[in-house]
């Protein structure tokens, strides 16, 4: 029963994947850039032209280009069905290295910025819904309605002029580890679990110390929506039957509230799923402030330089992620209250 | 339960100064949009010869008001100072609005009418034509939002019209799905039968009867997209796939301030970032009181 819906969801989820890369291919195609030029220089010759268009392979029908892409003509070049993601026209690496590379920094940014979020939110909006009406109550909705409207990449450069230009407390916003520091061997990607597998703790700190300003920004941006969300949940929960019965047996006010927190966490699930997903590319803000080179600034380079595999490669993976996670997070929601699964 | 003996319904009186502040940022925001590029001291897209001007000190202001007033200063006083170019940052931050809230009204426009009309015809209509149009529709939404606004702009060419233009593409799915649903469930009501035992036509219930009925949610939505849209065009310009210089923006005022702000000129950057924050909580607040009257009654 659950294996069998795991199974429809993933192939949904595949279906969508292969519509959203057929859209995007013919999408970037149709529009007016001229990646070739671009590629060659405004004043290449003729010949220079037609030799780049060739090679990118530009100079064949688009139809036969997306069968190249997917995967349909292994007798040209692997595609998307023998899991490659292409080349990048720009550097000549494949996409694949290049997002793995660049992907390990994003997720550690945005799944820190979220843990941090949550730890403010909920407790915040549990309080609040407590206490419906009251002046915290207010300045709580005030709050998270500001939070959640806000420029986050202004207030990145904002916490840097405080915090490392006024206080000196913060590293420069310049990257993952400080200029002089050399990185620890790749083995995971993310620098946090590399620093410690490779036993360097202070290299550890250092990281961590590098990511206190974007994941404050993220978090801050963050918990806006968030306790928005639990506020809303914790009062219904707080309205419906079961706690009614948990008050009338005369249950201790912090048991009736955990349990009232239990109920009011499966809806926000979802929420949290959608939220997620956003920030995989919303975050290129925070990333682009603080130099840290995640898959969000490896997106705008690749559309900057009109690198359509690139492209294509970075919204093919932001969107499975995204899939990923609200199938996770949908199965969640169904383990926390049973009644989603039916 | 009903609603009056709700002891954890939200308060009925939410504040007041909250909602005037809201309306008032928005008002301001709009004047602006219309008289601001032509009431600042200084043409907003040319320079100054005085490069990185801090803001005056607040002990100089009222000389410099009466020495503005008395007609006595060299040139006009610069209230925010200049940036590394010399443009004044205060003539650009009253003339951004008309660029910030223009894209953002007429992408929400546009994503509204294409949007809402689809979601007439997807939840009156349902056949396969329908049902592929929702496929679509979920296709489009699963893009995600920065990327696909950045590919559209930069692609095809750094123009207000094709940031609107792209606005409207990633906003377009939302309306669609939002009026679809009010229309699933106002079709069921008892005045579309009636329209139909009266002989109405299919077509001529549906924009007559169900749409002014299905708009509410859309619209309701509409001040929350506006400020996310100005956010959006904020964003593209910082990461450089937004209007050209010199026009005046918010976020690409943030943009070129932003290498000096390390160095510590900070208000190249913060008071267009001041005004953005504003201008969209502006928005929200109005949003939020806009979805509270609606469901209050």
């Amino acid at each position: 029963m659950l294996s069998r819906y795991i199974l429809r969801r993933v192939l949904i989820g595949i279906v969508q994947l292969l519509g959203l890369t057929v859209a995007v291919f013919f999408l970037i195609r149709l529009l007016p850039a001229d990646p070739v030029s671009r590629l060659v220089g405004m004043n290449a010759s003729a010949e220079a032209y037609a030799q780049a268009e060739a090679q990118l392979g530009l100079n064949r029908p688009v139809p036969e280009q997306l069968a190249i892409y997917l995967g349909l003509r292994p007798d040209i070049g692997p595609g998307l069905l023998q899991g490659s993601l292409g080349t990048s026209w720009v550097t000549g690496s494949t996409v694949g290295a290049e997002i793995r590379a660049y992907l390990p920094v994003t997720l550690e940014l945005i799944t820190l910025g979220f843990l941090v979020a949550f730890a403010v939110a909920v407790p915040v909006g549990m309080l609040s819904a407590l206490r419906p009406g009251g002046r915290a109550d207010k300045g709580v909705f005030v709050y998270s309605l500001f939070a959640g409207s806000q420029p986050e990449f202004w207030w990145g450069l904002l916490f840097v002029y405080v915090f490392y230009f006024q206080l000196g407390w913060a590293p420069p916003p310049l990257g993952r580890l400080g200029p002089m520091t050399a990185p620890p061997p790749p083995v995971s990607g993310f620098m946090l679990i590399d620093t410690l597998i490779a036993g360097q703790p202070g290299k550890f700190v250092e990281a961590l110390h590098h990511l206190m300003l974007p994941v404050a920004v993220l978090a801050f941006v963050l918990s806006g929506p968030i306790i928005k969300m639990v506020r809303q949940n914790m009062a219904r929960a707080l309205q419906s039957d079961f706690v009614l019965y948990a008050n009338a047996a005369g249950l201790p006010r912090g048991r009736v509230a955990a349990y009232a927190l239990r109920a009011a966490m499966a809806p926000s699930i979802t929420l949290i799923g959608i939220l997620y997903g956003f920030m995989l590319s919303g975050a290129v803000l925070v990333e682009t402030v603080f130099s840290l080179g995640g898959i969000g600034q490896y997106a705008v380079r690749s559309v900057l330089a009109f690198d359509y595999p690139a492209i294509q490669g970075v919204v093919l993976v932001i969107t499975a992620i995204s899939l990923l996670v609200y199938l996770a997070l949908d199965l969640i929601h169904a383990a926390i209250d049973p009644r989603v699964s039916h | 339960m009903t609603a009056a003996a709700d002891p954890l319904a939200p308060p009925r009186r939410r504040p007041d100064w909250l909602l005037r502040t809201g309306a008032g940022i928005v008002a301001v925001v709009c004047v602006l949009a219309v008289i601001g590029p032509s009431i600042g001291p200084y043409d907003p897209t040319l320079t100054t010869p005085r490069v990185a001007v801090p803001p005056p000190p607040a002990a100089e202001i009222p000389g410099l008001v009466a020495g503005l007033l008395a007609g006595t200063l060299p040139h006009p006083p610069h209230w925010m100072g200049t940036d590394a170019s010399g443009y004044d940052v205060f003539s650009r931050v009253i003339a951004a609005p008309r660029t910030d809230l223009v894209i953002a009204l007429l992408a929400n426009g546009l994503s509204l009418a294409i949007g809402v009309f689809l979601g007439l015809i997807a939840g009156y209509f349902r056949n396969w034509g329908t049902e592929l149009l929702m496929r679509v529709s979920d296709v489009m939404q699963s893009f995600p939002v920065f990327i696909s606004a950045m590919v559209l702009v930069a692609l095809a060419g750094r123009s207000t019209a094709n940031i609107i233009i792209a606005l409207a593409f990633v906003y377009t799915p939302i309306y669609v799905r939002l009026t679809r649903a009010e229309v699933l469930s106002q079709k069921a009501r008892g005045f579309v039968e009636a329209a139909r035992a009266m002989g109405r036509r299919e077509l001529s219930i549906a924009l007559t009867h169900v749409l002014p009925n299905s708009l509410a949610p859309a619209l309701i939505q509409s001040s929350v997209t506006i400020g996310f849209a100005i956010l959006l065009t904020a964003g593209l310009s910082f990461v450089g796939a937004g209007v050209r210089p010199p026009t005046p923006e918010w976020g690409l005022m943030i943009s070129t301030g932003a290498n000096q702000i390390i160095l510590g000129e900070w208000w190249p950057s913060v008071f267009p970032g001041i005004a953005i924050s504003l201008t969209v909580f502006g928005f929200a607040v109005l949003g939020n009181a806009l979805e509270r009257r609606h469901e209050g009654g």
